[in-house]
């Protein structure tokens, strides 16, 4: 319930700033919960990059006499901080080496379908016609299959390698992509800029490219931070179910199935990588969730 | 009025805050008022000077970071401020009725209006039975003359236009019959017609009803239609109350002066009003543009049959020619088709059929390279001074991205063109590197003239341009325009609704009503002896407060233009007009020579309507 | 009635033209992977010729298009095709027999298998469903009408949680706690309806946040709408004003999102958790079908779940039509 007063000032400051992206990152900074994501996030980036060689163990290194040692504080000793496995091989060291893994691979896929999925929906609202209605019935489509359920069919039938994951993930992902950005080229394609652009003789990938992209991308990208944590979990139940990146590389998915039969007497080689996983996805979803509250309350003009 | 009379509403010295991370501005400064009962007080004041707030105060709707710090608000003695919520609460439904400007947000949209209307009124009468209800309900709307109102009971807010819409938040502030209407610049969104309707509503309302009114608005004109004293607000504070003649003849703070002063006019021309002299009307000038029967139709979906589409007639078969140097313009209501049309005539689209001819080539079909080098002879201006220009781009980039676009230029000559054309239109040229960060609506508006003026049009076309424009702003960008056509010999289009700018640069005159152009003529001919009866009524209804050659008791007929899908044949015009007679209904007036240069299509236009009043001030040739 | 006859017609073709693509997406896909499905039905003892023989017979070398018009031809009728691993009395065939005893009648209808696995999944999904929505409106609502309060900042926090928990792992820390540890509940397979609950719960929390984070949107961005304010003024209590206008106009959006997002998502966690907790759903189904190269089970199970998402996307939107009529404009 704003006065009228007061929702006119809000909408003179937003226009008074820069741009609207560039709004919407400075009042995200702002909050408690974007700062937390932020830095558990680099944090985590910094530690898987140096982590294992920092720690002095080999995440693949294997030695029987010293497995199922726990972490320390349940009986662990210092030479494997959080414990080891059924083979004896440091489950920090592994888990760290599986967040990398889970990065670049949520990561590259999340770049892979904004780029396809925006520039599909971009150009089926631009162009409209029948060019749309065919595009957003492939979107349809595609968006009718569960991601999941297409990963596991694709990658349980055929090799599964970094690749082909990213491959399969961008191809479940981008329709999302493109529906956003369709519905917002729909909107923003009746603004005056675009028409101002036209009147001065434009072509359509000028104004597509120089006018209208620098505008409505930035918006869809701050969603898109979500994305990359729902990739890794993605990645990480594929590595479960025995279908992700294949061992001997750790990831994820394949330490926590290991674990499962270890239950009981070895409780640390599900929790480590769980734990961990965990707190990098907090991490993201805290920074992309404010980046996303940031952006509705911009858009709905409240300050 | 009766003063001795106890006044139902008494505000003293009414202070509101509002309340920021710097220091605390006030909005409203020590405020005083009555109402007495049966009086129609009107408040005026420009946008800023707190007329809102101060009537939402009134109904005691001040939420943060708005804050009402001293005075009292009595309401037959009672203090609302200090009123518990739930008696404000009943209060507020029963004695106390608010309507805003806005009247298509202020309901559910889910929801049918006389349901809401009916949930109001039993919850401010408890006792009320539901068949009383809605039968209170539809005999107020038929009291506001809403057609079939106990159809019309069931439908959605959206499926109202503005001004029935209006219709209906005054059905709801009136069902339960309160002391005191607060009537927030409900006449600001609507057209002018539709306006003039309402305002003549709401004064037989009043004497029907005998409820208070504190009538709020921006202009003078139209508190002057109703109002029998009129308090001035001029920055949060209350500077004159007067009655609403005395306003006008004596008024007392140069404040006011000032605002009577500057009272747009039509027909009696400040000395210093008029701004461009009539083009000279020499016979043998270029024409510059001409537009040959140009229709366009948008498909729309029909919902009453499967799969039907149904046929928007936008522009219905519109034929004029410019003349170089001629400043034309084109005024209509909203709906009448004159957006769709400079849409046509910018070729943003092309139409159906018919041909628009720049310079003797049809733009209408055109293509490629060709059209993008005749793009450069004619330009289009746009509302939005906010929207129409990129922000991510420096002020530079922008005005140099026509002749990027446009190419043949080096880095050098661009920039030199930039800086002159910046120079031009009065934008000073260390902006060229920053960005439109933080600059004016007016400073925004001059960066789209530079665009647009750097191609060195020979036409340009102005769609509402000015209108998102304060006053003060758009005299500044009038003078600008008449110095550019003076140096480049540029034509003009003015499309706008403000038909007190219209008078004021425009020698020629084009009326829209219904997708056609319905009269063409000088600027004199269309004021003085208009040969449609649309544009009299159109004249009748813009709110001024001086004589006019035309009343609104003889034009202004009830009712709303027909939507544009089912045009009836015969004249468009004769669901609204009071003189249409049995030939009407069946042909179809065309446009046709009344004088030299001067077109109307009516069946009257040789004679038959009533003469002008002449007009009490000063004609000048 | 007009409306609705043309709504239906309109969007079952649209749907139908959706299913197709699928159809024929999977159907392409499942015979481009490597690995010939006969050798998988025939076990590696199986001689060349036989092989040959019998992929001719099941017109597995006819051209692709071919082989899509037939199976379409099938599915129309009801008929999905047989399995190729599983026999008819339950068991695995394949691989472990050998030689030439491969018979078609043996092998399990896929419309049985998938009819005898659908009741569990949806006793999963509705529970999971239900869970969710009950932890999640209160919160979402809640949040949405003290937009940055603290139950605003609550239902930041939770939501923030339970995206970033991986339903894998949070199966199994529940599994070792609740089930292993605690004894409260049951998990693994199926005996009774108590065994759903564990895994619905872990449904329920993957879901909750979509709803939570839209409730709160819908209904603060519902409170800004100019006619909340309006109604206090023209005498209406904000609690009228909440209960009975807010929240019908915040219906839309979530209604939105249940057709859009939540119902996907739910599909797809439920395959993976019925994996996780061994439940004997169509997901389970689908993932041994998976590994065991059963095409004609994982084509019909992913046409069917395609259009179910369609059918349940189509009622969604109707539903909002119904609430706001200028959705029918
Ligand atoms: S033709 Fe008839 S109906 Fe039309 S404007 Fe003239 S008098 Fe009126």
């Amino acid at each position: 319930m704003t006065g009228e007063l007061a929702s006119t000032a809000s909408t003179a400051e937003v226009r008074a700033q820069r741009s609207l992206s560039a709004t919407m990152f400075t009042n995200a900074w702002k909050t408690t919960e974007f700062r937390i994501g932020f830095f558990i996030f680099f944090g985590l980036i910094v530690l898987s990059i140096a982590g294992p060689s920092l720690l002095g163990v080999s995440p693949t290194k294997f030695s029987v006499a010293q497995k199922f040692m726990p972490p320390v504080g349940f009986g662990g000793d210092w030479s494997h901080i959080l414990g080891t496995d059924q083979m004896g091989r440091d489950l920090f060291a592994r888990s760290l080496i599986g967040l990398r893994n889970a990065l670049i691979i949520g990561v590259t896929s999340v770049v892979g379908m904004f780029v396809v999925g925006s520039a599909i929906g971009m150009i089926a609202g631009y162009v409209g016609g029948w060019i749309e209605l065919l595009l957003m019935r492939i979107t349809d489509a595609q968006m009718a299959i569960p991601v999941i359920i297409l990963a596991i069919t694709i990658l349980g039938l055929s090799r599964p390698t970094p690749v082909t994951i990213i491959c399969v993930l961008i191809l479940a992902g981008w329709p999302a992509y493109a529906r956003t950005a369709r519905s917002v080229m729909l909107s923003e394609r009746r603004k005056e800029y675009v028409r101002a652009a036209k009147i001065l003789g434009a072509s359509n990938i000028r104004i597509l490219l120089v006018h209208i992209a620098p505008n409505i991308l930035p918006p869809i990208a701050f969603v898109a931070v979500l994305d990359v944590a729902r990739m890794m979990i993605i990645e990480a139940i594929l590595g479960f179910i025995g279908i992700g990146i294949q061992p001997p590389t750790p990831t994820f998915g394949t330490i926590i199935a290991d674990g499962t039969k270890y239950l009981m007497n070895a409780w640390w080689i599900t929790t480590v990588p769980g734990l961990l996983l965990t707190i990098s996805l907090c991490g993201i979803n805290l920074m992309g969730g404010a980046l996303e509250r940031a952006r509705n309350k911009l858009l709905q003009g409240v300050s | 009025m009766m003063s001795d009379a106890k006044p139902i509403l008494q505000v003293r010295d009414l202070t509101v805050e509002l309340r920021t991370a710097h220091a605390p501005r006030r909005v409203l400064d020590q405020v005083s008022l009555d109402v007495h009962a049966n009086e129609v007080l009107g408040i005026i004041g420009e946008s800023g000077s707190g007329k809102t707030v101060l009537s939402r105060a009134l109904v005691n709707w001040v939420a943060r970071p708005l804050e009402m710090t001293s005075g009292e608000i009595l309401y037959r003695g009672e203090d609302l401020r200090k009123m518990p919520a739930q008696r404000m609460q009943s209060l507020r439904g029963r004695s106390i009725a608010y309507i805003g400007s806005d009247p298509t947000t202020a309901l559910d949209p889910t929801l049918p209006i006389g349901h809401q209307i009916m949930e109001k009124l039993k919850s401010v009468e408890p006792g009320i039975s539901n068949e009383a209800a809605r039968k209170r309900v539809i005999h107020t709307l038929d009291a506001v003359r809403m057609p079939m109102a106990a159809k019309r009971f069931d439908d959605f807010p959206f499926q109202f236009s503005g001004g029935m819409m209006q219709r209906v938040m005054i059905v709801d502030a009136l069902v339960t019959s309160p002391d005191l209407l607060v009537a927030d610049n409900i006449t600001q969104p609507l057209d002018v017609t539709v306006a003039a309707q309402i305002l003549r509503l709401l004064k037989e309302l009043q004497a029907d009803y005998r409820t208070a009114i504190l009538f709020v608005s921006s202009l003078l004109g139209m508190v002057h239609g109703i109002a029998d004293n009129v308090l001035v607000l001029a920055g949060g504070k209350a500077v004159e109350l007067q009655s609403v003649d005395g306003i006008l003849t004596a008024p007392q703070h140069a404040y006011t002066r000032h605002l009577v002063r500057e009272m747009p006019r039509i027909w009696e021309a400040a000395p210093e009003g008029r701004i461009s002299a009539p083009a000279p009307q020499s016979d043998d000038r270029e024409v510059i543009l001409s537009v040959r029967d140009v229709s366009r139709v948008y498909a729309t979906k029909d919902r009453s049959r499967l799969f039907g589409k149904q046929h928007v007639q936008a522009v219905r078969g519109v034929s004029f020619d410019v003349m170089k140097g001629d400043s034309l313009g084109i005024v209509g209501e909203s709906g009448c088709g004159k957006s769709s049309l400079s849409r046509l005539l910018s070729r943003l689209e092309a139409p159906d059929t018919g041909e628009i001819l720049f310079k003797g080539q049809n733009i209408a079909t055109l293509k490629g390279r060709a059209m993008l080098k005749l793009r450069k002879g004619f330009q289009l201006l746009l509302q939005d001074p906010y929207n129409s220009i990129p922000s991510h781009m420096s002020i530079g980039r922008i005005i140099a991205e026509p002749l990027i676009i446009h190419g043949g230029l080096s880095k050098a000559e661009i920039r030199g063109k930039v800086a002159e054309v910046m120079s031009e239109v009065g934008l000073s040229s260390d902006l060229a590197g920053s960005l439109p960060v933080g600059l004016s609506a007016g400073q925004r508006q001059r960066v789209n003239i530079a665009r647009a003026m750097v191609l060195e049009p020979e036409l340009l076309i102005l769609d509402e341009t000015l209108s998102a424009l304060d006053q003060v702003e758009q005299a500044k960008l009038l003078t600008l325009f008449e110095r550019l056509q003076m140096r480049h010999g540029i034509t003009y289009l003015y499309i706008s609704h403000d038909l007190g700018m219209v008078r004021r640069v425009c020698n020629r005159v084009a009326v829209m009503y219904l997708g056609r152009i319905v009269e063409l003529a000088g600027n004199e001919t269309t004021f003085f002896d208009s040969g449609h009866p649309y544009t009299r009524a159109l004249l009748s209804a813009v709110p001024a407060i001086e004589h006019r050659p035309y009343e609104a008791s003889t034009y202004l007929l009830e009712g709303e233009p027909p939507n544009p899908i089912n045009i009836p044949p015969g004249c468009s015009f004769r669901t609204r007009c009071p003189f249409a007679f049995d030939r009407c209904a069946t042909v179809d007036p065309m446009l046709t020579a009344r004088g030299k240069g001067d077109f109307a299509a009516c069946h009257l236009a040789g004679g038959g309507m009533p003469a002008s009043v002449a007009a009490a001030g000063t004609t000048f040739a | 009635m007009i409306f609705a006859l043309d709504f239906f017609l309109r969007r079952m073709a649209q749907g139908l033209v959706i299913i197709v693509l699928v159809a024929m997406l999977i159907f392409t896909l499942l015979r481009v992977v490597p690995g010939d499905p006969v050798r998988t039905m025939l076990g590696p003892m199986a001689s060349a010729e036989v092989a040959e023989q019998t992929a001719q017979k099941m017109g597995l070398r006819d051209p692709i298009p071919v082989q899509f018009a037939k199976y379409v031809g099938q599915v129309v009728t009801g008929d999905f095709g047989r399995s190729f691993v599983r026999s008819a009395q339950g068991a695995s065939t394949g691989g472990s027999r050998g030689g030439a005893t491969f018979d078609a009648s043996n092998r399990a209808p896929v419309m049985g298998l998938i009819l005898t696995a659908v009741p569990y999944s949806l006793l999963l999904a509705g529970l999971a469903l239900g869970i969710s929505l009950l932890i999640s409106l209160p919160i979402g609502i809640a949040a949405g009408l003290k937009s940055g309060k603290w139950p605003d900042r609550l239902a930041l926090y939770l939501s923030s949680i339970f995206v970033s928990l991986p339903n894998i792992w949070l199966a199994l820390v529940l599994i070792f706690l609740v089930s292993v540890k605690g004894g409260l509940l049951p998990a693994i397979g199926y005996q009774n309806w108590t065994y759903a609950i564990l895994p619905a719960f872990v449904l329920a929390i993957e879901l909750s946040p979509v709803f939570i984070r839209s409730a709160s949107v819908a209904v603060s961005s519902n409170m800004l709408e100019p006619y909340v304010a309006a109604g206090q003024i023209r005498g209406l209590s904000r609690a009228r004003m909440i209960l009975v206008h807010v929240l019908r106009n915040a219906m839309i959006p979530l209604l939105n999102v249940l057709g859009i997002q939540a119902i996907g998502l739910l599909l797809g966690s439920l395959f993976v958790i019925e994996y996780a907790f061994n439940y004997p759903g169509v997901g389970l189904l689908m993932i041994n079908a998976v590994f065991q190269r059963d095409f004609p089970v994982i084509q019909a199970i992913a046409i069917l779940a395609c259009t179910l998402l369609v059918l349940v996307n189509i009622l969604v939107d109707f539903a909002a039509t119904n609430i706001d009529r200028r959705l029918q404009y």
